[in-house]
């Protein structure tokens, strides 16, 4: 029984539900979405200047931020959904030193919000690119930008995935797992930049937004470091909690 | 500490578990035996399945030990490839394939994969149907599919919670016969059931809880076998006395009772010490349905007691 085991292990649990294909439908709608908006859509004004630069199309395309929140929900659906089946004792029993199955489980977790990213992410900038043709604008993103743009979505992903099995495994209840995510991811950063202006740049979508490059209120590398330790921190979190507490 | 030989008893000693103020298991002491097939009795709530749970590491003892040839499962060096598991009637993912349910074990006990047709085969689940979604399966082949789960590692121990639940006659005659091929290669099998009527035909020994605490254990001839029959004009006065005297006495009648847990001739010279008349007394062999209803049931201080 080595840790590789049970990363495959884990890796064929997310890819022997319908689960997967759920998420990849919803990366195909807001892809669609943008390619639409790219197409049909306007400013205020009536012009076209939100794809009018280079900028402007890598901000469009920059899909981290949306990689961030998709994912969580996944990685918390994903974990608690263990409990909600039960299918957590045979996980335990196979790895009863809990701390290898977890990670075992937020590695795999991890690569699926990582492609989750970079699916997203493709789909996003070829939706856009086949809509340009319809506008006066061409594709001016450079293949540098349109990598950076890939990276910082699987980053993002992984990171978002890890977070939300985060709190699915300290939730164990799906619906409340979701929930916690949307609160950590969505809601309640800008009640909490409210109360703390300088905790703005630190959020994990102002991170995602960072290393895409299309803003700039931290440096990436620290961006970078700030978005792994969003995934890093919870998870030594979900060590402690699941030693000690009964699995069922 | 690592297992000194093949042989896997499971050794419960002293073990207490507490869910908040409710103690669920209360100073449980109580051993299985290789080579045997054991029934693990008791009403519901009694504290089977949480000592099931301890004993696999799915939960943690307040006190006491729970181990599995000497060792805590966690320590063991393959816990599944030793320990095989029924614990949960419905512990599927509901949209996944029987099939890829036992494949993803495998995966995770570095299992071979062609262990899964081979279990699948054994648990009686054909081809066609472990392939289809486990959210359309019966309960009884949900219970042949947790049971070819358990067999993956072929493991010298079998803990089994309620395996026969669910399953249709033949199905419950596939698993005595394997659970008693398993016994006869030297194997520890710990079966939980509430059918009664099957342990007795299944089991060798077995071991009664109730409230979280062992009511007995033994062999099963020693617990159907120990009844005896007695007919007395005093029946109130001699229930106390054997009462006093360790026996679990039940009225069989105006003028009778059943004794359980003294001899004939201890219940006689019982009797005759106190000036007690007897009209009867004689063997009376149970049903194990009777003699778990008898250990199990409150008395009517006991249940005014709770």
């Amino acid at each position: 029984m080595t840790s590789i085991n049970h990363v495959r292990s884990e890796l064929r649990k997310l890819t022997t539900t319908r689960m997967p294909l759920a998420f990849l439908a919803v990366l195909g709608v807001l892809a669609v979405i943008n390619g639409v908006a790219v197409a049909a859509g306007t400013d205020m004004d009536g012009s076209k200047t939100f794809i009018s630069t280079a900028t402007d199309q890598q901000s469009l395309m920059a899909f981290a931020a949306n990689a961030l929140t998709i994912a969580g929900l996944f990685g918390a659906i994903a974990a608690a959904r263990e409990f909600g089946n039960n299918t957590v004792i045979a996980t335990y029993l196979s790895a009863p030193r809990r701390s290898r199955a977890v990670v075992a489980q937020l590695t795999a977790i991890g690569l699926g919000g990582a492609i989750i990213g970079l699916v997203g992410t493709s789909l996003t900038a070829v939706a856009v690119a086949a809509s340009l043709p319809f506008t006066a604008y061409g594709f001016m993103v450079s293949a540098g930008g349109v990598a950076q743009i890939i990276a910082a979505s699987a980053l993002a992903g992984a990171s978002g995935a890890v977070l939300g099995a985060v709190i699915g495994l300290l939730v164990r209840n799906t619906g409340g797992a979701v929930t916690g995510t949307v609160v950590t991811l969505i809601i309640a950063p800008p009640v909490i930049v409210q109360l703390s202006n300088s905790t703005a740049p630190w959020f994990p979508n102002a991170l995602a937004n960072v290393v895409s490059g299309v803003a700039d209120t931290s440096s990436v590398p620290a961006a970078i470091a700030a978005l792994a330790l969003w995934a890093l921190l919870p998870t030594l979190l979900a060590l402690w909690a699941v030693q000690r507490r009964d699995v069922v | 500490m690592t297992p000194t030989s093949a042989k896997h008893p499971l050794i419960v000693e002293g073990l207490t578990k507490r869910y908040g103020r409710r103690t669920v298991v209360d100073g449980l002491t109580f051993r299985v035996e290789p080579g045997r097939i054991t029934g693990f009795l008791g009403p519901n709530g009694s504290g089977k399945s949480t000592t099931m749970k301890v004993l696999l590491d799915l939960a943690a003892a307040d006190h006491g030990t729970a181990t599995i040839g000497g060792c805590r499962y966690r320590d063991l060096p393959d816990p599944a490839g030793t320990v095989g598991v029924v614990l949960e009637p419905n512990a599927f993912h509901p949209g996944r394939s029987g099939r890829n349910h036992l494949r993803i074990i495998a995966q995770a006990t570095g299992q071979p994969t062609a262990r899964v047709d081979e279990t699948l085969a054994t648990a009686g689940l054909d081809p066609e149907p472990a392939r289809r979604r486990v959210g359309t399966y019966s309960l009884g082949m949900k219970q042949r599919l947790s049971l070819a789960a358990a067999l993956l590692g072929d493991p010298p121990v079998l803990v089994l919670d309620e395996p026969a639940n669910g399953l249709d006659p033949q199905g419950i005659r596939d698993l005595r016969d394997l659970l008693r091929a398993r016994a006869a290669r030297g194997h520890t099998v710990l079966v939980s059931s509430h059918l009664l009527a099957e342990v007795q035909h299944l089991v060798d020994d077995v071991v009664v809880i109730n409230q979280g605490r062992l009511v007995t254990s033994g062999t099963i001839e020693d617990l159907t076998g120990s009844t005896a029959q007695v007919r007395t004009p005093s029946p109130g006065r001699l229930a106390d006395l054997l009462g006093a005297a360790g026996a679990t006495v039940r009225n069989s009648g105006a003028d009778a009772l059943v004794v359980t847990g003294l001899r004939l001739d201890q219940i006689g010279d019982t009797a005759h010490a106190a000036g007690v008349a007897i009209h009867e007394l004689s063997p009376h062999a149970d049903s194990l349905e009777d003699v778990f209803l008898a250990i199990t049931t409150p008395t009517p201080q006991e249940g005014t007691q709770s």
